[in-house]
């Protein structure tokens, strides 16, 4: 059952048809293909039909606002080779459109519903867009990058009044929290300018 | 108890006169109810991991008369366990009004009190008891089944003295939940259950039941519609009215 | 009710109805939804509604610290904690490039397969509930009690351990620590024998469990089954042996599978993989006391750790199935990006849909249990 060959070696022979692909390998069981967008559908078929990776474990999108694309990830698992290829491949953030590949893999109906109401994507030809998690969310597409949910939260939801006893006291006597909770936020560093690393 | 101070606790003042018989007999009402709580078991969130351990044998919350039910109609406690995500709250806001007076919500998890571990999360609410009333919190995350047991406990001497009336404030102050309540699911937020002339049968309705969030909800307020299918999947069948 | 509602309807007589299995139901494990259309008893379709769990797990770890992150981590899967931080320390480590000293590697593996008994034990309850027979709850939650008592001696927590972080474990065991585990496992020995005569021999459940839910090889496969779910299909497919983690390989184990694909081959599976367990924990009790080491790799200053730019997808054995995770670093000292695949992404939601479909009504609940579909890792 066990092939000596490396699965890059098992797969140069099938990627010999698909043009362009960058390959490199990160570990005994790990590959990574980059491939070009209107190319992946073909490389996956190419790799569920002939190298044996039926199983497909994930597929995840990546926001890359800077260079205004949204990377998707393929992460395929070789049951005979006990090898994963990851195939990577990068679309535009703009129109944010893509092409199913729910008629190889049919995990991939869950993966792109999700991407989608996370992302904003839209797969075309995949059997359901509706949305999944987020049924009663009227916000932007909330994994995006420019999406802040901590000034989400705090423009729509409020927070306990904390005002007890001994505080009170403090108060009554000319003292008083000296900073802030806001400024004191641990998960706004990197976000403003004025904090200083430590 | 901190929640105390929030609303005013309405102690069930016996009648002009202090006729000795009804206030044996509220005391009387008010013990046995505290002893015969069904807790409506539905796991809003992490913390219901802990309670099968609540319930069952080890730590047996069956001994002090507290027992699960499924249904709303005859649960006397919500147990909010846990984080609310805004999905689920609606469901619990269905599942409160639903539930018949005199009932009691404990908030158990620190999630409930303040937002918790996901206080950044666009997906939780963070402070319960802007929607619905809370007579009290478990604090942890999540509480241990003793902690559960303990709180539980305080409750029921609580609702032994007759002070946990959480329920009352719900329709005494209906304008200021719903406010909350339609501030996150939208303006036309509406649910099957007529709190108003509900808090007219109680003989709670007060100057602060009605507001401007109880007039937005009039102007929304449609009948409810005939049954359809709504699976979408085969040929539907449209019951008509 | 308000007064225009009063009016009598007359609704023609009508086979079909839909049923919201809805999120307050003690048939749905957890905080689900299963929409289903009946035609009398049975059901012609289903739709499966999630998102009642959510909590954006994926934008949170985006905002914290790469040690914060721990803290949220064992969140995700409610019954399960332990997969999930060793799949985020492991992540992390990869990126890192961080060798975990072997006892942290052995302890790590006593987390996972104490984890792994303590969530089969706590579904062998749920299901048999769902059959009518809530006598194995109360047993398996007593008995998971147990361990979650070691949990608690171990790391402090009884649910969430937080016991790992990325180069290693947090605290060693204590006096004697050994010793309570093996105790514990010679209790759950014999009791094994009577949980075979209350549940996994009892004719009621056989014949409930019986061809309820079958899954056949070919559908496990294009369906993207994982776990026992997968085994109890004849493929003895497991990421522990397959793509091992840790200290897997030089741990003696089986790989327990059945034919029949149905609600009791799955639970066959489970009970052959909690007497596994109980062997590999058996084996790293033996192991332990010679392993030295320290239990952690040095790591630079948490609060200031800055991750080398990569990606890293960490597959992990959890009880339900194989869990995925790809954790994306841009050299910051948050997380750029984290995907967490649950086993129940695919469990609860496409093949739930696809077995309950055709199912009686009486058995959907059972088949969401026997699938062991949890729904906390399909929202996160």
């Amino acid at each position: 059952m066990s092939d000596a060959r490396l699965p890059v070696e098992r797969l140069s022979i099938i990627l010999g048809e698909v043009r362009d692909v960058g390959v490199s390998q990160r570990g005994p069981r790990r590959t990574r293909l980059d491939v070009a967008a209107d190319a992946l559908p073909a490389l996956l078929e190419l790799l569920k039909g002939r190298a044996g990776y039926v199983h497909l474990s994930a597929i995840s999108c990546v926001d890359w606002p800077v260079d205004g694309q949204f990377e998707l990830v393929y992460h395929l698992w070789s049951y005979e080779l006990n090898a994963l290829v990851s195939v990577h491949t990068r679309i535009a953030r703009d129109p944010g459109v893509y092409v199913s590949v729910y008629d190889i893999y049919h995990p991939a109906g869950f993966f792109e519903r999700d991407i989608h109401e996370m992302y904003g994507v839209f797969f075309e030809g995949a059997p359901d867009m509706e949305k999944f998690i987020l049924t009663e969310w009227d916000g932007p597409p909330p994994m995006r990058k420019e999406f802040d949910s901590e000034a989400w939260v705090n423009e729509h939801f409020d927070w306990q009044d904390y005002r007890p006893d001994w505080l009170l006291e403090l108060e009554a006597q000319g003292g008083g929290i000296v900073t802030p909770p806001d400024e004191q936020r641990f998960s706004r560093r990197g976000i403003t300018e004025s904090d200083d690393e430590s | 108890m901190p929640d105390s101070d929030q609303f005013p606790v309405k102690i069930e003042q016996p009648a002009q006169g202090g006729n000795i018989f009804s206030r044996v007999f509220d005391e009387l009402t008010a013990f046995c109810r505290s002893r015969s709580l069904f807790i409506l078991h539905y796991c809003t969130g992490c913390g219901a991991i802990e309670l099968p351990p609540a319930m069952t044998s080890r730590f047996d919350m069956e001994r002090l008369g507290i027992s699960p039910m499924v249904s709303p109609r005859q649960a006397d406690i919500l147990l909010i366990t846990g984080y609310v995500s805004v999905k689920t709250l609606k469901r619990v806001m269905l599942t409160y009004e639903q539930m018949g007076s005199p009932k009691y919500v404990i908030g158990i998890c620190s999630c409930t009190v303040n937002g918790g571990m996901y206080w950044q999360s666009y997906a939780t609410a963070k402070k319960l008891n802007d929607y619905m009333p809370v007579d009290l919190y478990i604090a942890g995350c999540m509480p241990r089944p003793e902690a559960v047991i303990a709180g539980l406990r305080q409750l029921m001497d609580k609702i032994a003295a007759g002070k946990a009336n959480g329920w009352q404030d719900y329709y005494e102050r209906y304008d200021h939940y719903l406010g909350n309540q339609q501030r996150l699911f939208g303006e036309t937020w509406q649910t099957p259950t007529d709190v108003i002339a509900e808090a007219r049968h109680y003989g709670l309705f007060g100057p602060e039941t009605l507001g401007e969030h109880t007039k937005l909800l009039q102007q929304h307020q449609k009948p409810l519609e005939a049954l359809e299918m709504r699976l979408g999947l085969g040929a539907p069948e449209k019951v008509k009215p | 009710m308000r007064a225009e509602n009063y009016e009598a309807r007359n609704h023609p007589p009508s086979h079909e109805f839909e049923i919201n299995f809805g999120p307050n139901h003690p048939g749905i494990e957890g905080n689900y939804a299963l929409k289903v259309r009946v035609h009398g008893d049975q059901v012609v379709a289903a739709r499966a509604d999630g998102g009642y769990l959510h909590r954006g797990f994926e934008k949170l770890m985006e905002q914290r610290l790469w040690i914060q992150n721990i803290a949220l981590v064992p969140r995700i899967c409610v019954p399960d904690p332990a997969p999930m931080e060793v799949a985020y320390s492991m992540a992390v480590e990869q990126l890192c490039g961080l060798d975990v000293p072997e006892r942290a590697q052995w302890l790590r593996v006593l987390q996972l397969e104490l984890s792994r008994l303590a969530a089969h034990l706590f579904t062998f309850g749920g299901h048999a509930a769902t059959t009518g027979m809530y006598s194995p709850m109360f047993w398996g939650v007593a008995d998971r009690d147990l361990l979650l008592d070691l949990f608690e001696e171990l790391t402090g927590g009884r649910v969430y351990s937080i016991y790992n972080i990325p180069g290693g474990v947090r605290r060693d065991i204590p006096e004697g620590f050994l010793d309570r585990i093996s105790a514990t496992l010679d209790y759950l020995d014999s009791r094994l024998p009577d949980y075979d005569n209350l549940l996994f021999t009892n004719r009621v459940f056989v014949t409930r469990a019986k061809d309820t839910g079958p899954i056949t090889q070919a559908q496990a496969l294009e369906w993207g089954v994982t776990g026992p779910n997968l085994r109890a299909t004849g493929l003895a497919f497991d990421v522990r042996r397959d793509d091992p983690y840790l200290v897997y390989d030089q741990l003696e184990f089986d790989i327990p599978t059945e034919q029949a694909g149905d609600a009791w081959a799955r639970t066959l599976v489970r009970r052959g993989e909690l007497q596994q367990s109980v062997r590999i924990l058996r084996q790293v009790v033996e192991r332990l006391p010679s392993v030295e080491g320290p239990i952690r790799a040095p790591i630079p200053n948490p609060l200031a750790w800055k991750v080398p730019v990569g990606e890293a997808y960490v597959r992990i054995e959890s009880s339900k199935g194989e869990l995925g995770w790809y954790v994306v670093s841009d050299g910051g000292e948050k997380p750029y990006r984290v995907h967490i695949r649950g086993p129940s992404s695919m469990h609860a939601v496409q093949v739930l849909e696809h077995l309950v479909t055709g199912a009686r009504i009486e058995d959907v609940a059972q088949i969401m249990f026997s699938l062991d579909a949890c729904p906390p890792e399909v929202d996160r």
